[in-house]
């Protein structure tokens, strides 16, 4: 790599068939001998966790005011899985009386006339009536409508199935 | 009070949040669980309330006896369990049967010239007998045989016979798998709570739409006048009963194990894509399994079983079938039903020990012949008499328009039949993901699942088919 031109014995391909020697001196033969590690200072017994380590001052606050709970035993993982159910049961249980609220209307219908039917009755009117409002019965009434016009459909050139014998 | 109901539903919540708060002490636990099967069976009828009652005092009086015998060295027992046994059949005997056998020995008095007035009583049939008194007779047997110690209280041999999720249609639970569960507070993982969720919003599914739209729309007006349709109804007719069979009977079961499991007890499973199997041996291995392993242990193998020879065995199974399908009901369908599957199994007996065990019919055509025996078997089982069952071999032959088949019961049909092929433990692979889920999305999406449901049902719940056995 100089600014010399080629000797001209050397033929002029697009690639130089050779290294051209560098001007300069060779690159690591000039530098100093890296010196020696010095010695590891690893302590074999000890653990990662023990040493110390900066924590954030608010966090440490935190777990001041707030220690964590041991951990759970037995008895508390079932009480936790059983809250985790109840929650579950709780929630598709409210779901339901929210988008699926014509339900106890329809059965208070079907039940002999009695105090808790009339109860129930009056109750689920005005609980149906206000959230129709918002729309919530639609989702229900929409995947009705699609399963009557499903269930109406007829196989090309099948007759309509109120003129079966 | 029907599964799928509002009042089943507000009854089950009650029972729940009762239970749970009572775990601390498994004794009163136990006893709520008992009141509570009590008032859910009540619902049908409270004057039988006192038969399971009595039923299960008889039985665990006969467990304790047979106990205390055998601490004081004394072996002879075996009159103790026939006693407990004869009992237990004499109970269902009378209600299911009285009707059954005194007018067929009116007919055959009549045919003789002896006509005489019987004592034809009209007796209502106690819903689930069949179920609590083969419990009762397998608790006795167990107890007897040393398969399981006796019950420890009165208490928990009438809540193994009166427990609501099993009490009405099954699954039949042994005392070895439940009385054990009993000893101690049941525990609630979240695997079990989500595996029961998914089984109770999927029986709800496979009852309320596959198998009560079939039923109204197709199957029950085939059946009932086969005469006036042609051989595409009755097929799909017949098709169509087998997918509501499945549907409707699975679903029970399903329900009873998902309920069972959120108040922390573990039923065995009674159905396993039955239709399956490529051999009548392996459909009884995943029908009613509960069933099926209940006449094996306690009919076929004290028969005799496979121990004395082929021919043995053979006349063991046939014998087993045609009880097996007496069980279900007193009439003369039933009992054909039972021998079309004792025979059929009888002849794959033989062709096995002509053949031995190499496989001579590819599995997909093993598949097809078995389905469409069982269809045939349905026939007997779904028609009211023989000649309405004549009636709908012989309209299989003719040709006319399709009237009552659609493309929504066709699809229903198809998916009933293809839910068959969906890996086996499919259900449990979902809740096996779901349960890391937090319990508001789990709840949004079984309330959404059970609100689609919900809005497509027919209007009203036929009781389950195996209510009347």
């Amino acid at each position: 790599m100089t600014d010399e031109r080629d000797p001209p014995e050397i033929p002029l391909e697009p690639f130089p068939v050779h290294r051209p020697e560098s001007p300069f001196p060779p690159l690591y033969e000039s530098l100093p001998p890296n010196p020696a590690d010095p010695p590891s200072d690893w302590i074999e017994t000890a653990d990662a966790h023990d040493l110390p380590t900066r924590e954030n001052r608010l966090a440490a606050l935190g777990r001041f005011a707030f220690p964590p709970a041991p951990p759970l035993d037995d008895e508390g993982l079932a009480a936790r899985d059983r809250r985790w159910t109840s929650r579950t049961i709780v929630v598709a249980t409210a779901f339901l009386l929210v988008f699926n609220a014509v339900s106890p209307l329809n059965w208070s219908r079907q039940q002999a006339p009695s105090w808790l039917q009339g109860t129930v009755q009056q109750m689920s009117e005005v609980w149906v009536g206000e959230l129709a409002v918002f729309g919530v019965d639609m989702p229900r009434q929409g995947a009705r409508e699609a399963w009557m016009a499903a269930r109406d459909a007829r196989f090309v050139s099948q007759e309509p199935v109120s003129t079966a014998p | 009070m029907l599964f799928p109901t509002l009042a089943f539903g507000v009854f089950f919540l009650f029972v729940y949040f009762t239970a749970w708060s009572l775990d601390r002490e498994n004794g009163r636990r136990k006893l709520f669980l008992l009141l509570a099967s009590w008032f859910f069976y009540a619902q049908w009828d409270w004057r039988f309330v006192a038969l399971l009652i009595a039923s299960a005092v008889l039985n665990w009086a006969i467990g304790a006896l047979i106990a205390r015998t055998r601490e004081r060295g004394d072996s002879r027992t075996a009159w103790m369990v026939g006693l407990g046994v004869a009992a237990n059949l004499l109970i269902l005997g009378f209600f299911k049967y009285y009707g059954f056998f005194v007018e067929q020995a009116a007919d055959l008095l009549m045919r003789f010239g002896w006509e005489r007035d019987l004592p034809l009583l009209q007796i209502v049939l106690p819903v689930g007998i069949s179920f609590f008194t083969f419990q009762g007779i397998s608790y006795v047997v167990d107890v007897y045989r040393g398969k399981t110690p006796p019950a420890k209280s009165l208490v928990d041999v009438m809540l193994l016979m009166s427990f609501f999720p099993h009490l009405v249609a099954g699954p039949i639970v042994r005392a070895s798998d439940l009385l054990p569960q009993f000893d101690r507070a049941p525990r609630l993982t979240r695997a079990m709570a989500t595996h029961g969720l998914l089984l109770i919003v999927w029986g709800l599914f496979k009852k309320t739409v596959i198998a009560s739209e079939l039923s109204v729309n197709l199957v029950d007006p085939v059946f009932f006048d086969p005469s006036a349709y042609s051989a595409f109804d009755i097929a799909a007719a017949t098709y169509g009963y087998a997918v509501q069979i499945y549907c409707d009977f699975s679903a029970y079961s399903d329900m009873a194990i998902g309920l069972a499991a959120l108040l922390g007890y573990s039923f065995p499973r009674n159905f396993d894509q039955p239709y399956r199997a490529s051999s009548m041996q392996s459909f009884w291995r995943r029908w009613h399994i509960s069933l099926s392993s209940w006449l094996r242990d306690y009919l076929y193998v004290p028969l005799g079983g496979g121990r004395k020879g082929l021919i043995s065995s053979c006349i063991n199974v046939f014998i087993t079938m045609v009880l097996g399908g007496l069980w279900h009901g007193a009439a003369w369908t039933f009992l054909a039903w039972g021998a079309l599957h004792g025979g059929v199994q009888v002849i794959e007996r033989l062709f096995r020990a002509a053949l031995g065990e190499r496989k001579v019919v590819p599995t997909i055509i093993g598949v097809f012949v078995t389905f469409h025996i069982v269809c045939l078997g349905w026939i007997l089982f779904r028609a009211e008499s023989f000649d309405l069952a004549m009636q709908m071999l012989q309209g299989l032959g003719r040709m006319g328009p399709v009237v009552m088949l659609t493309p929504l019961l066709l699809t229903l049909i198809v998916g009933g039949l293809a839910m068959h092929w969906l890996p086996p433990r499919a259900i449990e692979g979902v809740a096996e993901r779901l349960k890391a889920a937090p319990s508001v999305t789990l709840g949004l999406l079984i309330g959404a699942a059970i609100l689609l449901v919900e809005a497509v049902r027919p209007e009203g719940v036929a009781p389950f088919i195996y209510f009347q056995f």
